[in-house]
């Protein structure tokens, strides 16, 4: 069966896609600016005019210094996302006028996150039919976090659409050489997202190399394992430099003619080699190692081009930048009443909030999916399993890692577990397909059961479906834009998480529900601190019409005369503080969704 | 043929049993989602719990709001009560306080009772029977637990005198600023707090660092149980490199040391008799103030109200 989709699901695809972007812009202007995303949105105006720059003074623009100037401003994380809001800005709210600026920023990320429905029909139309491509493609934004995190000018819904994107292209390219370079190219665009894509190659390789030895005669055979051998020859290399010159040696010793540069050259030179050799020799078992070649080629490349920060200074900074996401801070955060600080943190933590958030309707048979896919894939490894559940199968094997990999990886005790469950959202498009597989199985079940015709089957996955849907639907509008207090039905919604104890809310976006009551009651030019939001974020509430342009930002309770007080459970000395500094325990007003208080507002009984 | 009838019956339930199993999740969730909005009290019924609360409300009563996090209600409950929730706060003795008005809502999801039960209703006794305002359930409590106050340092800090003492030299005393003192190094002021969770209204006391340590002296302190409770504010409690701060309490019987160490959240406490009314002295050092900033009740308790 040919992996390409036809022609209607492409369409089907297309629309989906097209549905996603118009919801997650019509629905977009409520949604607060998390505290990153002013960061965000700060770094790509500069990197806007970076590219005006270089478009009238092109040598200007290219130089050390002035990249340096334009780019070191949030260089944590890498330009492609930043880049294109930046632009999007510059086009349609600062040239066109046709939206406001955030809309602006936003509409990037938006599009972005509008491949994730598009490509999960594709895949599961393609693999199970297209109930099951619809059902996945629908039920991935009816999940109430998933669909905020859709709205941000951010990286988290970006790298997992990237990341969907590559292994969708990965599993095409495996039986189509042309959609290689695509592979590439997609891969490189993914590094250029956010960190996370760093671990594709850790995922996709055994696949590739697996699938290249079982399509590959002896001489490919051959050749593939001379690689290896160039792999781990590479390996110790490093290792042996690794120990000669220190960690820091390493990177500042680092220069064009250098054993460093010559390690990695020998190493991109033999791989490439060998895997031309194989290419020459072995037709078929290339067209599986193609999608590797070029992501080993082409995402570096990629990956460097399109981030002038690192140009002149490519080992120094990428070290800079790797660093600092091996060794990120431990931000608060609350788990059954307990708040961790600090590594180790629960082994089990992910799953349980990922339980936690999603609605039962859909966990069920994302669970369900997820544990079937995994006894067939180990049927291939047991004759039991097999038996009883069948085999997996490479599309199998690789669903299944992929719906856990993203999941495991921040489940390990060091990783840094705050942000909710954005840091493994890159598993959740693989999980919605898993769950829809479930649903069509069930569904397809139904006729016989019931007695009923065949034909009534797409009655009956649309009921079923819908039903299934709706429960996500309705808690996704409820929460609305407050995505990241959300909570299913296991956790007894939002104030059954409040009495387990569990984080009310983060990214301090939610400071959006107390603010018309800031506008209709502030006095003018009064002191308004907004605890939880930086300077940035209040600049962009006001000059995106959110909060009146007469109110000034105070540094805290003590130099403010109006204080919104987002609710943390690490944060509780900051509203004592207002108590304090005001005089008065009692607030005025607040955001309390459910019951649960989110922001609470004091004011200053008299001014001074 | 029955017996075939029957196996092509099981097989048929079978095969409907995930389409089923699917549907009842999804109608439970959907079920969850309609009736939990019966849960949330209205406005009304908060105003009509507060007037009857403020109808019968008597010196030292105090409102608990179960579960903790239910605080929409101090939009409603008039400053003059003072309003407890917080987590943890069942287990707060609240000796201030003879009588507990117990606002509830046990119709929200995973109301912890299992701990309101434990920690909360040993030593008291419901006063009269629970009301219903909606889906809130207002209940009066005589606190078996509380005790007269005869003296409360942080009431009492206007008659206080504040220094720091250093080894081998002489005190040297702290300048009165607004309603506290501030010393060369180290301060000290009555002020809101929080100490593991909960909202303290305390001496709020930053020690000098080092070996001297800030002292402070009222002259007279009334006859009872000296109860001294310390605790280091906000997340710089659980901290793991940060000093111990030392508490000495001398007192006309004798003396009583605490000693707040590293990585503690939450207060230590200890008493001490006080027979006989006279002078008490609380001094705080830390080797390095860092971080260590201090918040410290000390009262003098009486009998049972």
């Amino acid at each position: 069966m040919s992996r390409a989709p036809d022609r209607i699901d492409r369409r089907i695809a297309l629309a989906l896609g097209l549905v996603a972007f118009v919801v997650l812009w019509a629905t977009e202007k409520a949604v607060g600016f998390v505290r990153d995303e002013s960061v965000y949105f700060a770094a790509a105006e500069q990197f806007a005019r970076w590219w005006a720059l270089l478009f009238h003074q092109p040598s200007a623009a290219l130089s050390d210094r002035v990249i340096t100037q334009a780019f070191d401003f949030n260089h944590e994380h890498p330009m492609l996302m930043k880049s294109a809001f930046g632009l999007s800005n510059a086009l349609f709210a600062q040239t066109l006028h046709w939206v406001r600026p955030a809309t602006g920023f936003r509409l990037p990320a938006f599009a972005v996150a509008a491949t994730i429905p598009a490509l999960l029909h594709l895949w599961g139309s393609s693999l199970w039919g297209r109930r099951v491509g619809l059902f996945a493609a629908l039920s991935f934004f009816v999940v109430p976090r998933q669909f905020f995190h859709a709205h941000l000018a951010c990286f988290d819904m970006p790298v997992a659409a990237m990341w969907l994107g590559v292994v969708y292209l990965f599993w095409r390219a495996e039986e189509d050489l042309r959609l290689a370079p695509w592979t590439g190219l997609a891969f490189g665009l993914a590094l250029a997202t956010k960190h996370n894509a760093f671990f594709l190659p850790v995922v996709l390789a055994p696949f590739g190399v697996l699938a290249t030895w079982r399509a590959g005669g002896p001489e490919a055979r051959k050749l593939l394992l001379r690689m290896g051998q160039v792999a781990v020859a590479a390996a110790v290399y490093a290792a042996l430099l690794l120990v000669v010159l220190g960690r820091e040696g390493l990177v500042r010793t680092w220069a064009v003619l250098s054993p460093q540069t010559f390690g990695v050259l020998a190493l991109v030179a033999a791989l490439a080699a060998l895997a031309w050799q194989i290419a020459r020799t072995d037709r078929a078992a290339f067209v599986p190692l193609a999608p590797l070649v070029a992501m080993g080629l082409l995402g570096p490349v990629v990956f460097y081009v399109h981030w002038p920060w690192v140009w002149y200074h490519p080992v120094d900074r990428l070290a800079w930048y790797f660093d600092f996401h091996a060794t990120h801070v431990h931000y608060a955060w609350t788990y059954f009443g307990e708040v961790l600080r600090a590594p180790p943190f629960p082994l089990t933590y992910v799953f349980i909030v990922t339980a936690l958030t999603l609605p039962v309707s859909l966990l069920v048979p994302m669970t369900v999916g997820l544990v079937r896919t995994w006894l067939r894939n180990l049927g291939d490894l047991l004759p039991a399993l097999a038996r009883r559940f069948g085999r997996g199968g490479s599309t199998e094997w690789l669903l299944g890692v992929n719906a856990l990999f993203s999941i495991v990886l921040i489940s390990f005790p060091d990783v840094p577990h705050f942000g909710g469950v954005k840091h493994w959202l890159p598993s959740m498009p693989f999980l919605a397909l898993l769950g829809a597989r479930e649903v069509d199985r069930a569904v397809a079940a139904l006729p016989g059961a019931l007695g009923l015709p065949e034909r009534r089957v797409n009655a009956l996955a649309v009921g079923l479906g819908a039903l299934l849907l709706l429960p996500g639907l309705t808690a996704t509008a409820h929460v609305h834009p407050y995505g990241t207090s959300a909570y299913g039905e296991l956790a007894g919604g939002i104030p059954g998480a409040a009495s387990l104890g569990l984080q009310r809310q983060y990214w301090s976006n939610n400071v959006t529900g107390v603010l018309p009551w800031i506008n209709a009651n502030a006095r003018p030019g009064e002191r308004v601190w907004l605890h939880e939001v930086n300077g940035l974020s209040f600049r962009d509430y006001q000059r995106n019409g959110m909060l009146r342009v007469d109110v000034v930002p105070a540094g805290g309770p003590e130099d403010a005369d109006l204080a919104a007080v987002q609710y943390h459970q690490e944060f509780r000395e900051q509203e004592v503080l207002v108590w304090q500094a005001f005089g008065t325990a009692v607030p005025l007003t607040g955001l309390y969704l459910d019951e649960t208080p989110q922001v609470i507002v004091y004011r200053r009984p008299t001014r001074r | 043929m029955v017996g075939s009838a029957f196996l092509r019956d099981r097989a048929r339930i079978r095969a409907a049993i995930p389409a089923g199993v699917f549907a009842l999740v999804a109608l439970f969730g959907l079920g969850f989602q309609l009736h939990l909005p019966r849960a949330f009290p209205s406005d009304a019924d908060y105003q009509a719990a507060v007037a009857a609360i403020a109808a019968e409300q008597a010196p030292g009563d105090v409102v608990l709001l179960h579960p903790w996090w239910t605080e929409r209600a101090r939009l409603f409950l008039p400053a003059p009560i003072p309003v407890v929730g917080y987590l943890g706060d069942t287990a707060d003795d609240l000796v201030a306080h003879p009588r507990i008005w117990v606002l509830a809502n046990e119709h929200l999801p995973y109301v912890p009772d299992a701990d309101f039960r434990a920690h909360f209703l040993p030593d008291r006794t419901p006063l009269g029977t629970p009301r219903q305002f909606g889906p809130l359930t207002l209940t009066a409590y005589r606190n078996g637990r509380a005790r007269t106050v005869r003296f409360s340092a942080v009431d009492a800090l206007a008659s206080a005198e504040v220094s720091v003492e250093s080894p081998g030299s002489a005190a040297v005393p702290c300048p009165r600023t607004g309603d506290g003192f501030a010393c060369r190094a180290g301060r000290m002021e009555p002020a809101w707090h929080e100490v593991l969770y909960q909202p303290v209204r305390c001496l709020f006391l930053l020690p000098p660092g080092g070996p001297p340590r800030i002292a402070v002296r009222f002259p007279d302190v009334p006859t009872g149980t000296l109860l001294l409770e310390a605790g280091i504010t906000w997340e710089h409690a659980w901290k793991h490199d940060r000093s111990d701060v030392q508490l000495v309490l001398g007192s006309p019987t004798g003396i009583l040391h605490l000693r707040l160490p590293q990585a503690h959240e939450g207060f230590v406490a200890g008493d001490a008799p006080m027979p006989t009314s006279g002078p008490v002295t609380l001094t705080v050092q830390a080797d390095d103030p860092h971080e260590r900033e201090v918040c410290i009740r000390l009262r003098v308790l009486g009998d049972p109200p």
